[in-house]
């Protein structure tokens, strides 16, 4: 039985507890009160009730060209590091091999190291190399910053599988591919869709690598939204804003309705 | 069969190869390789008049320590990921206690909420902040409106707006570890002291915070890591007054072009970093670790 809160100091802490939540929703919801004033620029409070803001974002040729670009590189990115992600993941969970806590060490550095180094250490990298293929950059570079992810949620998942099914695959006749396509595919699916999401999100709101290696032609959408703040002050901006919240939430409760991944596992921080 | 068996090991160890090759292949190429040159480069050259210069040295390092504009850069990088942590600390506690044993749609409201701005791009958080903390922002309008204030300065652009917003989005690092902690002490525990008659801030004290420790070890670290490493919301919330470390790679590469200086920089956050994670973690949770056992 865990204790429960009770007394005054229940109401204590239902009362910080409920301003740190006002605290930490307020950024999301005031660009949506300032998405909809009708005036030129943002102000506090609103004025008015327009939705041309948004009408004026929806058709914005650099807006869409952003938002198109980024989908496609994180849909590229997500693939690659699926395949590659759960290649080692059952490498390092079903097999023994010399140096294999070194590899697991390798694969999840990229997540305590500050992403803004490894994207200038990268754009540095492909110079020396004589490389100008944007395209290409953006992906490696995105792929380096998610394998961590994948490979922690499938090993997850397959630690959790039971090898008794794939043994009897196995025993059955069934060669490794084929009981890793009809089995254990099916056993680490939540880890495969975990890691897929969040591999997606890493990308397409990935900042600190892709403002290194980015160009005119190959712009990611969270470097053209920067771009945007610094070039407009109308209530534009704020329905952009709006619309990203909006896309986040949908995410949101896409992964935990759908694809039933919990939210707390997709950011990796299941309480310790 | 034993012959078999050593076969079959064999195979086993040359498949677990062939399985993790890719990605180790991948990260070793474009992870550990162009991290490697460019700490050898922070100290195989250096610029003149702005041409690069290759020499062994360690002239950007001492540029970074002796010269007062990046310094004062350093130090706020620490000051403002240490303020960010203590903050985080302090809210996050009541937090993570309401989430453990508060009722269950407080704990399910705390979790989706501490998370939301995780999902939420960078850019556009820190774009939520600036219509909060700008002169003709929310804030200012609610201080006059309640009368608390005549004509508020604005926070944007000061080193407490880039506070703020990092704690906004880093606390869940925070709480999640905490109530991990807070969940494994014993009830008996805290029925033992409320018996022989402690408050409910001696059990916090004496209780709750001691044995949550490994927790915190973990929230810290998270906490004032990925605040030292930062970009985007210093940038845009601290603008040109309040630039931390990163910003200031930024500046060495696209306006200055003096890349060894700017690998100098990323190799002192990478130490900042690393140190953090590695020794800070290891000394916390060798010397507390035993107080609350880790399963």
């Amino acid at each position: 039985m865990k204790p429960r809160l009770e007394g005054l100091g229940a109401w204590v802490l239902y009362g910080l507890a409920a301003l740190v939540v006002a605290f930490i929703l307020a950024p999301l919801v005031v660009p949506a009160l300032m998405s909809v004033s009708n005036t030129f620029y943002v102000k506090f409070p609103p004025e008015g009730f327009t939705l041309r803001w948004y009408a004026k974002v929806l058709t914005d040729e650099e807006f869409l060209t952003a938002f198109l670009f980024s989908l496609k590189l994180a849909a590229v990115v997500t693939l690659i590091v699926l395949v590659i992600g759960t290649f080692a993941a059952v490498g390092l969970v079903r097999h023994q091999f010399p140096g294999r806590g070194l590899v697991q060490g390798l694969l999840l550095s990229p997540l305590i190291f500050p992403v803004l180094v490894t994207g200038v250490a990268l754009l540095q990298f492909f110079s020396r190399l004589g490389s100008g293929e944007a395209f290409l950059h953006l992906v490696v570079g995105h792929v380096v910053i998610c394998v961590p992810y994948v490979v922690r949620t499938v090993s997850a998942s397959l630690m959790m599988a039971d090898r008794n099914i794939e043994d009897a695959a196995r025993t059955l006749g069934a060669g490794p591919w084929r009981t890793f396509w009809r089995v254990t595919r099916y056993q680490i699916q939540p880890g495969l869709l975990a890691g897929a999401v969040f591999c997606f999100i890493i990308s397409f709101d990935d900042f600190p690598v892709a403002m290194w290696l980015a160009d005119a032609a190959n712009f990611t959408l969270p470097l053209q939204i920067f771009v945007f703040i610094e070039r407009y002050f109308d209530p534009g901006m704020a329905a952009i804003a709006t619309l990203m919240i909006l896309f986040a939430v949908l995410l949101l409760v896409l992964t935990e309705r759908i694809l039933k991944v919990s939210i707390k596992k997709l950011v990796g921080v299941e309480a310790a | 069969m034993r012959m078999g068996r050593t076969v079959a090991t064999e195979r086993r160890t040359f498949v677990g190869f062939l399985l993790v090759a890719p990605a180790v292949i991948f990260l070793v190429a474009f992870f550990v390789v162009p991290n490697f040159q460019m700490v050898v480069y922070s100290i195989s050259a250096r610029s003149e008049a702005g041409v690069m210069i290759e020499s062994w040295n360690v002239g950007n390092y001492l540029r970074l320590f002796d010269v007062d504009l990046y310094r004062i850069v350093l130090i706020r990088t620490l000051r403002v990921s240490f303020l960010t942590t203590i903050i985080s600390i302090i809210i996050g506690y009541p937090l993570a206690i309401v989430m453990v044993r508060g009722s269950d749609a407080w704990a399910r409201v705390i979790t989706v909420v501490v998370l939301a701005p995780l999902l939420v791009n960078v850019v556009v958080r820190a774009y939520g902040w600036t219509l909060i903390l700008s002169k003709k922002g929310l804030l200012n309008w609610m201080l006059t409106w309640l009368g608390l204030a005549e004509d508020p300065g604005q926070i944007l652009y000061t080193e407490w707006a880039v506070v703020i917003a990092s704690v906004h989005v880093f606390i869940a690092f925070m709480v999640l570890p905490l109530a991990g902690a807070i969940s494994k002490i014993d009830a008996a525990v805290d029925e033992a002291a409320r018996v022989l008659g402690a408050s409910e801030w001696t059990l916090f004290r004496r209780i709750t915070v001691p044995l949550s420790l490994p927790g915190l070890a973990v929230g810290t670290t998270l906490v004032f890591s990925m605040t030292a490493a930062s970009f985007v919301t210093p940038q845009i919330l601290g603008g040109n007054f309040s630039a931390l470390l990163g910003s200031l790679i930024e500046q060495q590469v696209m306006a200055v072009h003096d890349w060894s200086f700017a690998a100098a920089i990323a190799t002192v956050l990478i130490v900042i970093v690393l140190f953090i994670n590695l020794v800070y973690l290891t000394l916390v949770q060798r010397y507390f670790g035993a107080w609350a056992p880790v399963e």
